[in-house]
């Protein structure tokens, strides 16, 4: 399988990328490495997160694998550094994008700061391809509503969140009954 | 959205298809077509091969609608597509004089696409299929 190397601060922790077997690990929240897979029909028609939701430890490390044969997929942080998305992360938590995905190819972060982490595809943003992680306990901007993000904290140039991105969301509550919360 | 606007203008896309001279359509039979036309792979980050498509190129200046000419894995012309905004179809844009180098169409197939890079905003293709629906496998995932 193509892969790729990435080496990432996120939350004073570090991420980096190296090369397994994806059907080796398991998807569970309980291992180390948890995997999302970046998916879609094969005739692009739809295409989505899986999980969309997931309750991970501090210190794991998440791992983003686009599964969609025909499509390019990324995983990137709600962030101001990241083209002006408002700031839907812990605020002492680093941003991160992972760049465009091809096939089979991956990506890791992982997360030590606890709290709530929103983050979408850019090529599939307007399509609703967004994720939500909750790293211990929930708290920060990704733990509050959309409405009026950004003005208490000079973010008033930030983009909205598509509405189709919204809704896609699952909510934080459902995370922590769940651990795992796939589409619908 | 006005799907009635859509079918009709892909007839009308469909005419101008079968309209369009063999000579112009030998200049993009086989891979790559001349002129203007790029790889899409090697503009933006797809794979170079997508299933179901095949081998896009286009000319970037026609972007998002295309015409993008989709080539099977011998690098033969298997159809065109047109690559239409959603948000374009639900303000009844008019899109005129779209060219359609191709030549001779089987068949054509509409369907949604929720975006990719080059096109990232959910979008209709509109596809017109220049061999017969059995030999659209040959640009199926192998």
């Amino acid at each position: 399988m193509p892969t790729r190397r990435h080496v990432l601060r996120a939350g004073g922790g570090l991420a980096a990328g190296f090369f397994l077997p994806a059907g080796l690990i398991r998807a569970y929240a309980a291992d180390d490495v948890v995997e999302i897979h970046m998916q879609g029909r094969p005739d692009g028609s739809a295409v989505w997160f899986d999980p969309i939701g997931l309750l991970v430890r501090p210190g794991q490390t998440i791992r983003w694998i686009n599964s969609d044969p025909g499509n390019s997929h990324t995983a990137t942080a709600y962030h101001p550094r990241n083209n002006d998305r408002p700031l839907r992360i812990p605020e002492t938590a680093q941003p991160w994008n992972s760049d465009y995905l091809l096939p089979n190819e991956h990506f890791d972060v992982t997360l030590t700061v606890e709290g709530v982490y929103d983050y979408f595809c850019i090529p599939h943003e307007q399509a609703g391809m967004v994720g939500r992680l909750v790293v211990g306990t929930p708290s920060g901007p990704g733990a509050r509503s959309f409405e009026g993000a950004g003005r208490s904290t000079g973010g008033q140039n930030w983009l909205p969140v598509p509405e189709a991105a919204r809704k896609a969301f699952p909510d934080v509550q459902e995370i922590l009954a769940r651990k795992i919360v796939r589409r619908a | 959205m006005r799907i009635s606007s859509l079918i009709s203008g892909t007839f009308g896309l469909a005419a101008l298809a079968l309209a369009a001279t063999p000579g112009f359509a030998q200049s993009v039979e086989k891979a790559p077509p001349k002129g203007d036309y790029k790889k899409v792979s090697e503009l933006v980050k797809l794979p170079d091969f997508l299933p179901g498509i095949g081998t896009l190129y286009v000319d970037p200046k026609t972007l998002p609608a295309g015409p993008f000419l989709a080539y099977d894995r011998d690098g033969k012309l298997s159809s065109t597509i047109y690559m239409i905004p959603t948000k374009d179809l639900a303000a009844q844009k008019k899109f005129e004089d779209l060219p359609a180098p191709g030549g001779r169409v089987n068949h054509v197939d509409l369907y949604f696409n929720a975006g990719h890079p080059g096109v990232e905003e959910p979008h209709y293709h509109i596809v017109l299929w220049h061999v017969s629906k059995a030999d659209e496998a040959k640009v199926a995932k192998k």
